[in-house]
């Protein structure tokens, strides 16, 4: 088997973001880089499927950007994956979802995966539209928001989270991709002997402009943060008058009490 | 010239920040409290690689460099001082004389269970008429067939509530003094070696230190480390190594305490603002700042030296004497700046404040230091 995890390296999610010189993108400058979360349980979800079958799936790990998403590669590589591409472009963030998949089809194309893990969606942009188009334009079984994943006999059974808390069981046929959520697994920690270990793995470089074929459908527009929002309320008065007024606005601004 | 840490580096150090961020961080005050680090915790530290991080993987350790373990020290410290003192002891003062100066078999036999944590490692020099002055040490050994025989007493001994695997020196002769010394590799299981008392401490509590007896204990003769007479120099040579350890401890506290004090100074607000606005406030927070930064510098310099095989004793011994008084100062400063509540165990920095003050006495005070570099300048 042959299996591939999508990756992406995304800003800190505690950095001050502040719109770049463009206005449709944040300055990336002096952030702190880090594999995205979802991304991180899918690379746990594709080591253990590994382990089940014995160590005999080859996982190769792959990360589009700039010089600095060798370190995703890296420790994705210490977590378990056998070998990374990193595809090389100075700047993914003026790529829409249709051209990021696209270029992951091409790369998948001529590698021939029976199994494509991802996240679910990446921390910063957040479309969750990568996974399920290269499942499109691979022509792959799909499913997506795993928080359950079983494989036996070439079929998935995958636990997804729907909307209100719901859960669904999905049955996939390989080849597939399947897309990860908070709750699926807990990532493993790189060890320092296996990120050692990781230095001795191989990391194609694949330049962007040999993969990419596709003309972007949609832009970013502007990038600007919310307008500040009013102070809140401060109420005043003794305990009972302070109840009072709290119970008047659940009942009047909420739904909470109705 | 590059200032900046290599990617394999920044891999290393994320790796390093998650683990202790989640397995260490929620329990450092626990720790502090109990005076014991869990055995689980020491368990997953092993399983991590920090008990052998730049030993080589022929003998169980990560093989990575010696700035890798220098990060390694520096992120756990800096959630929790008595960690980093385990893992730097175990480290610097038990692995790495065995690997520097031990035998292929002595390497074979006593690495492995080392470097994975199994066992853990200490370093027994300090005796209570001889602590700076190294060479005036007055345990004995005498050869019997096979075997020698030690008698005598340690203190101050890092990690050696563990009763696991010991470096300890010895002296055939004490008018000999510092040549009279040997090195040996001991089992804290032996016959005769009594755990007299593990001590009450003002810091590092979660860390054993701990006294020994030593009544005719039977090391079997094939654990002599190097050559007799050699003991002197395989520990000033230890000792040398260790301090890039105890320097990334110093380090990483205070950069622990200026963390705390950075948010905490934005978030307390006193006359209707936050007190980072006050001048008296932000002179406080560049001058601690200024001084982790040139220890930071100092101590990934000696460690690169060592990594180069370049002679690092000067910048060994300046980095654990700048990161140490670092750490004091930014500790006592993060009290300062969080005021009343400072003082109270609830806010963390003054645990910080009690663990950093160690780091300016062991593996070699700050004056000894002083003397190592003035002796360096005018040789």
């Amino acid at each position: 088997m042959k299996i591939l995890v999508c990756v992406k390296q995304v800003p800190d999610m505690e950095s001050r973001f502040k719109p770049d010189g463009s206005g449709t993108w944040f300055e990336e400058a002096d952030l702190a880089f880090r594999m995205n979360e979802y991304d991180e349980y899918a690379v746990e979800q594709a080591v253990q499927l590994k382990e089940q079958l014995g160590n005999e799936p080859e996982v190769t790990v792959l990360s589009i950007g700039p010089d600095r998403v060798n370190e995703a590669i890296k420790k994705a590589l210490a977590m378990g994956c056998d070998r990374g591409a990193h595809i090389q472009d100075p700047a993914p963030q003026g790529k829409d979802p249709w051209q990021i998949a696209s270029i992951i089809t091409q790369f998948a194309q001529g590698e021939g995966f029976d199994l494509i893990f991802t996240g679910m969606q990446s921390q910063d942009r957040g479309s969750a539209q990568v996974g399920v188009l290269v499942a499109e334009l691979l022509g792959f079984a799909c499913a997506t928001t795993l928080v359950g994943f079983a494989y036996a006999d070439g079929v998935i059974t995958a636990k997804r989270e729907l909307e209100g808390g719901i859960k669904g069981i999905a049955k996939l046929r390989l080849p597939a991709v399947v897309t990860c959520q908070l709750g699926l697994n807990i990532p493993r920690y790189p060890t320092l002997p296996n990120i050692m270990k990781a230095k001795k793995k191989e990391i194609l470089a694949i330049p962007v402009a040999d993969l990419l074929k596709e003309e972007a459908v949609a832009s970013t527009a502007r990038f600007y943060p919310p307008a500040r929002k009013g102070g809140g309320i401060v109420l005043e008065g003794d305990v009972g008058n302070l109840v009072e007024q709290l119970y008047g606005i659940l009942k009047e601004k909420t739904t909470v009490l109705r | 010239m590059n200032f900046e840490l290599s990617q394999d580096h920044r891999v290393l150090q994320d790796a390093v920040r998650d683990f202790v961020e989640k397995e260490i961080k929620p329990i450092a005050a626990q720790i502090d409290e109990e005076h014991q680090i869990p055995d689980t915790l020491v368990r997953k530290m092993g399983e991590m690689g920090f008990m052998g991080s730049y030993l080589p993987e022929q003998y169980g350790g990560a093989g990575l460099d010696m700035l890798s373990y220098a990060i390694v020290v520096e992120e756990v410290s800096k959630a929790c001082g008595s960690s980093g003192v385990l893992i730097s002891a175990h480290t610097s003062l038990c692995c790495g004389p065995i690997y520097t100066f031990g035998t292929e078999e002595q390497k074979k036999k006593w690495l492995p269970a080392l470097n994975s944590g199994d066992i853990i490692g200490c370093f027994l020099l300090t005796e209570p008429d001889a602590g700076s002055d190294a060479g005036a040490i007055a345990t004995t050994y005498r050869r019997e067939g096979d075997e020698f025989v030690l008698n005598g007493s340690k203190i101050f001994i890092t990690n050696g509530g563990y009763r696991g695997t010991g470096v300890v020196f010895a002296t055939s002769d004490k008018s000999l003094k510092h040549k009279g010394v040997s090195a040996f590799i001991i089992d804290l299981r032996s016959h005769g070696v009594e755990i007299l008392k593990n001590e009450k401490k003002l810091g590092i509590r979660g860390s054993y230190t701990t006294a020994f007896a030593l009544d005719n204990v039977r090391i079997p003769a094939e654990n002599l480390l190097g050559q007799e007479g050699q003991g002197f120099k395989i520990a000033m040579d230890t000792l040398n190594g260790g301090r890039i350890g105890i320097a990334s401890q110093a380090l990483g506290i205070a950069e622990g305490a200026f963390e705390r004090a950075l948010a905490y100074s934005k978030e307390r607000k006193q006359f209707g603002a936050p007190i980072c606005d006050l001048q008296a406030i932000q002179f406080k927070l560049a001058d601690m700042w200024a001084k982790i930064e040139i220890s930071k510098l100092m101590t990934y310099k000696a460690a690169w030296l060592k990594d180069n095989k370049k002679n690092y004793t000067m910048e060994s011994a300046m980095c654990k004497m700048l990161a140490s008084e670092a750490a004091t100062f930014v500790s006592h400063q993060a009290i300062q700046i969080h005021g009343g509540y400072g003082f109270i165990c609830d806010y963390e920095v003054e645990r910080m404040y009690r663990d950093a003050k160690i780091t300016e006495i062991y593996e070699g005070t700050n004056e000894v230091q002083r003397v190592v570099i003035s002796k360096l300048l005018l040789s």
